[in-house]
């Protein structure tokens, strides 16, 4: 076998494995895609059909109808770009300090930061959380949306995690050429570490995009709900639902979060992060 | 400026948050847990560690403990080794790998209540997908969320199959990080794949993969509630009830406000343990540099 | 400087005189979604538009239990709607938070309001220790949906169903069908595991939930539906699930609601209040729907069923002039017309009798029979203390702890007595919890 025949086998194996694993994990949304388009008759229609008779679009024009899908976007967006930036800036700022810098306490401090990830915090706070936003007079504002959730020990951590495997003599290196702790960070440190920073900014996005407890008890208009809650406004809490009609919803506000996971996917492609840095 | 002054003033906006709004809510959960307190708390008796008792000796609350032992332990084993293998084909250069990514993400975008739904639809005793072609392929008539341990294997697959985006996007990046030099020098010794995965991967990947291990450990004790509400609702009996969901109903459906707190520091507690153990023993074994 | 001053001035005064005309601003809270959201807003814009002075906003609050943590949170926090919308297990904490104000008092004063035009099983359920505490908004009743094109083929007569449980289960086994390899493949019923149900049972059979007449002359102390008509209950459906002919569906609605609509069961127990969506559902899927009243046990008294649904609390917010507003908006709400039309665009039915005799006259319940028995079935009912319901201050507790025992039973875990005693037991630590913070 020639060399070029051997990839050309390895591609067609991979693509197959991929294609078989895709479809195993996308089978519970392509059962969402296919009902967005079903009218709520053929959802349940025996034997179960998995391709609809008729691409019922309408679902999706329903969706804008019957709720303010747009303005929900367009606060869930609001929302989870503040989180995003913000956790993951201060996650790699406080990464930066645990991984690259000795100083008093640090052991303490990182021992604070890391309970909270064990605190059932979506839970706990809601209410003393609430009572505190309402002092700031921060209820059904994006303050109260945002600010709770701008610092997180998972970004900490994970920034610390990454920066902890990057060799020490690059930053020697960049003592000695005269470049201060910030310079290093910003110009050297964080370039290379666009991979990892990708990743944590996309985690965060989607951890924003899916709040629901809190925004629910926070926001008190429509024009300051988020994606979630209007989710929640199509179903029925005891009634028989239109089925078709809440899977168009799931699909619109699933979209964003891929939209933007498909762009920073782009970043991992193997050896580019690590060219010339080690060794 | 010092480098250590540099160091503290990094650090200041996330304690500052964390202070104020999981630190002084945690406080209170401490304080409340002693206390039987009424839904709108405008009664509250003070109980003294009763409600802890009340815990440790219901029967159903040491079961629970039982039940998210088992779950955590087998989401996070499979769900890690799943990744792991489908991180290594997801980081091959074959035309589509984009989509292929995105695809294998789209779990863990969706909500855990959606996630729950789904799995729902897929699972419903007679007109699910799953359901039917058990039925008309073997003749099996499952009963998924009505019999244990069905229930509960339910509920782990779709944990594991949310929480799989997760993994496989840090294990990616994770794997950007391992120099191609290291494969080329192995290949050169005459290493197999499999002597390379054992030698080169798996420990350049172990900083990324003892974070991932805790994050996933606080995924499943913690997110889960969500996807168990909508699929089991803790049932059948409780036997898919973790201390998560317990904290849930008893704090948001049963207005429990006292025995909610007392949950949550114990779950708190039980947690700090796991972390110092980890911390202790796992640690040690991390590849760092 | 004389301008600036006279400036200063005008802007003054026109913000006065704002303030004097500015119309109330309430703030309502509800728990509807999906359709009925937009009704309760279409019904709030509507108010708006014929009531110059005064301003509703409503707003979604989540689902039930959502909606009263929400509320919650707000009393903690100081800002607090002025109408919430609170479903029926809720009463009791309601009645205990200290926060509401009975509505009884706006009825007492109000001589333009005739509490006597509401039907009185629905004044039943919101009454207690003689005061009315708040009223009815969406109000629906449980009933078994069936299949009649079913009923045809497994030789039933679609216009005449079960009435009793002996025929109910006779039904049931007609309509179940094996496939060659002994596998159903269609069910005579299916129904979620749902603890509402038990306390319709309850209430058919005339028996009570709670002592001191379920909860209604005084505190309930004591759960005491482990009796001989809960035990019937237990038995029932134990023996249905056994033997075959029923489905269990599982927790919630959707699932069961599924099977029945892809006619996999033949009858379904659901509420009323998704009257208008199975018979879409009947018509896009091909079949006939049918609508029955609880079948009730043989030889056993019958008393009637339970109201369900949600009710309309207001919230004692220290300002009589918020609070008229408030009262103006519940009231508007209660009246024939508004009632027409909400029960006629969502499937809860009326419970004003004008509204009532209006729709009749129409000629909608001929054209809809199905809706009738749903109307019927209320109407129906003695109002005793066992049909006005049990009310107790850990009643979602309770609840659930129902729902789990009768999943232990389904499952072998327990007998039917001992499942229920269980539940009673539980039921009863939980009432003692919940009331040692009154005492």
């Amino acid at each position: 076998m020639t060399k070029r025949t051997k990839r050309t086998l390895r591609v067609v194996v991979v693509e197959i494995a991929l294609i078989v694993m895709s479809i195993a994990i996308l089978l519970p949304i392509l059962l969402a895609i296919t009902m967005s388009f079903k009218t709520s008759g053929e959802v349940f229609s025996y034997p179960p059909k998995i391709f609809p008779h008729t691409f019922y679009f309408q679902n999706y024009i329903k969706v804008f109808q019957n709720i303010n899908m747009g303005r929900f976007l367009l606060n869930s967006f609001i929302m989870a770009s503040i989180i995003m930036v913000g956790k993951t800036f201060f996650g790699v700022l406080g990464g930066y300090a645990f991984a690259n810098f000795k100083f008093k306490g640090s052991r303490i401090l990182f021992g604070i930061l890391f309970l909270t990830l064990f605190m059932p915090a979506e839970l706990l706070m809601v209410v003393p959380l609430f009572s505190l936003m309402r002092s700031f007079h921060w209820i059904n504002t994006f303050w109260a949306l945002t600010i709770p959730f701008l610092a997180s020990a998972t970004s900490t951590f994970l920034m610390r995690q990454h920066f902890m495997t990057i060799p020490k003599d690059l930053e020697d290196a960049a003592r000695i050429d005269g470049a201060g702790p910030m310079k290093f960070l910003f110009q050297i440190l964080v370039p290379i570490s666009k991979s990892m920073i990708g990743a944590v900014a996309v985690i965060n996005f989607v951890y924003a995009w899916n709040l629901y407890l809190w925004p629910l008890i926070a926001t008190n208009s429509n024009s300051m709900k988020t994606v979630q809650i209007g989710l929640k406004m199509l179903m029925s809490n005891q009634s028989t639902n239109d089925w078709g009609v809440i899977m168009a919803g799931t699909l619109i506000a699933l979209a964003p979060a891929l939209l933007l996971f498909f762009f920073v996917q782009k970043l991992f492609v193997r050896g580019i992060a690590s060219t010339g840095l080690k060794e | 400026m010092t480098r250590k002054l540099i160091s503290y003033l990094l650090l200041v906006p996330t304690f500052l948050i964390i202070g104020l709004f999981i630190y002084y809510p945690a406080v209170l959960t401490f304080q409340k847990s002693v206390y039987r307190v009424s839904p709108f708390g405008n009664r509250n008796i003070f109980v003294g560690l009763g409600n802890f008792k009340t815990l440790f000796t219901s029967q159903s609350y040491i079961q629970e403990m039982w039940t998210t032992l088992l779950f955590v332990a087998v989401t996070i084993t499979v769900g890690l080794t799943i990744s792991l293998l489908f991180s290594l084909l997801l980081n091959e250069k074959v035309p589509g790998i984009g989509i292929f990514r995105t695809i294998v993400f789209s779990p863990y975008a969706i909500s855990p209540a959606i996630a729950g739904m789904l799995w729902s639809f897929l699972l419903n005793p007679v007109v699910g997908y799953v359901s039917y072609v058990l039925l008309n392929l073997f003749g099996i008539q499952s009963h998924w969320m009505t019999t244990y341990p069905a229930a509960l294997i339910a509920v782990m697959v779709a944990t594991v199959w949310q929480n799989l985006g997760f993994n496989i996007i840090f294990f990616l990046s994770g794997l950007q990080g391992i120099p191609k030099s290291y494969y080329e020098a192995a290949t050169i010794d005459g290493a197999g794949a499999i002597k390379k995965f054992f030698k080169i991967t798996l420990p350049l990947l172990s900083p990324i993969t003892f974070y991932l291990a805790i994050m996933n450990i606080t995924f499943t004790m913690f997110t889960v509630f969500g996807v168990i509400d909508i699929m089991t609702q803790g049932g059948p009996g409780n036997k898919t009830t973790t201390l998560i969901y317990r904290l849930y109903r008893d704090g948001f459906i049963y207005f429990r406000t006292g025995m909610a707190s007392a949950e949550s520091v114990i779950l708190i507690v039980i947690m700090a343990i796991v972390t110092f153990v980890y911390f202790r023993f796992v640690q040690r074994k991390v590849h760092y540099r | 400087m004389w301008r600036k001053v006279l400036l200063v001035g005008m802007v003054m005064t026109l913000a006065a005189s704002l303030l004097v005309a500015a119309p109330v601003t309430i703030r309502f809270w509800h728990a509807m979604n999906g359709p009925l959201g937009q009704m309760v807003q279409k019904l709030v814009n509507e108010f708006n538009q014929t009531h110059p002075n005064i301003v509703v906003k409503a707003d979604y609050a989540g689902s039930y239990s959502e909606t009263l943590s929400k509320t919650i949170a707000a009393v903690k926090g100081g800002n607090p709607p002025d109408i919430v919308q609170i479903y029926d297990i809720g009463t009791q904490m309601m009645i205990d938070s200290g926060i509401i104000i009975p509505l009884q008092k706006f009825i007492d004063e109000d001589k333009t309001f005739d509490v006597n035009t509401l039907i009185p099983q629905a004044r039943g359920y919101y009454t207690a220790n003689g005061k009315l505490y708040s009223l009815p908004f969406n109000s629906s009743n449980p009933v078994i949906y069936y299949n009649k094109t079913l009923f045809k083929k497994a030789g039933l007569d679609p216009n005449n169903p079960p009435t009793t449980w002996s025929q109910f289960k006779e039904a049931c086994k007609m309509l179940t069908i094996k496939n060659s390899k002994g596998n159903t493949v269609q069910y005579g019923f299916t129904s979620g595991v749902i603890g509402w149900f038990f306390e319709q049972y309850m209430a058919v059979q005339n028996a009570l939930m709670f002592n001191n007449e379920n909860g209604r002359v005084s505190r309930a102390t004591k759960a005491i539906f482990d009796d001989p008509a809960g035990l019937r209950i237990f038995n029932f459906w134990n023996d249905l699930i056994q033997s075959g002919v029923m489905i269990n569906a599982g927790p919630g609605w959707d699932n069961a609601n599924g099977i029945f609509a892809s006619q996999k069961a033949a009858m379904l127990l659901d509420s009323t209040s998704d009257v208008g969506m199975m018979l879409k559902q009947g018509k896009e899927g091909h079949f006939e729907v049918g609508v029955m009243a609880l079948p009730h046990p043989n030889g056993v008294p019958y008393g009637g069923v339970i109201i369900g649904g949600a009710s309309l609390w207001m919230i004692n917010t220290h300002n009589t002039q918020r609070e008229q507003a408030a009262w103006e908006f519940i009231k508007w709400l209660e009246s024939p017309k508004q009632q027409v039309q909400w029960s006629k665009g969502t499937g809860y039915f009326p419970i004003n009798k004008n509204a009532l005799t209006r729709i009749m006259h129409e000629g909608f319940y001929a054209e809809h029979p199905q809706y009738l028995t749903t109307v019927f079935q209320l109407l129906m009912s003695n109002v005793t203390p066992a049909t006005r319901g049990g009310i107790a201050g850990p009643f979602p507790q309770i609840r659930a702890t129902v729902e789990k025992a009768l999943s232990k039973m389904f499952n072998h875990e327990m007998t039917p007595s001992q499942a229920l005693k269980w539940a009673q037991d539980q039921a009863n630590q939980e009432l003692q919890e919940y009331n040692s913070l009154y005492q």
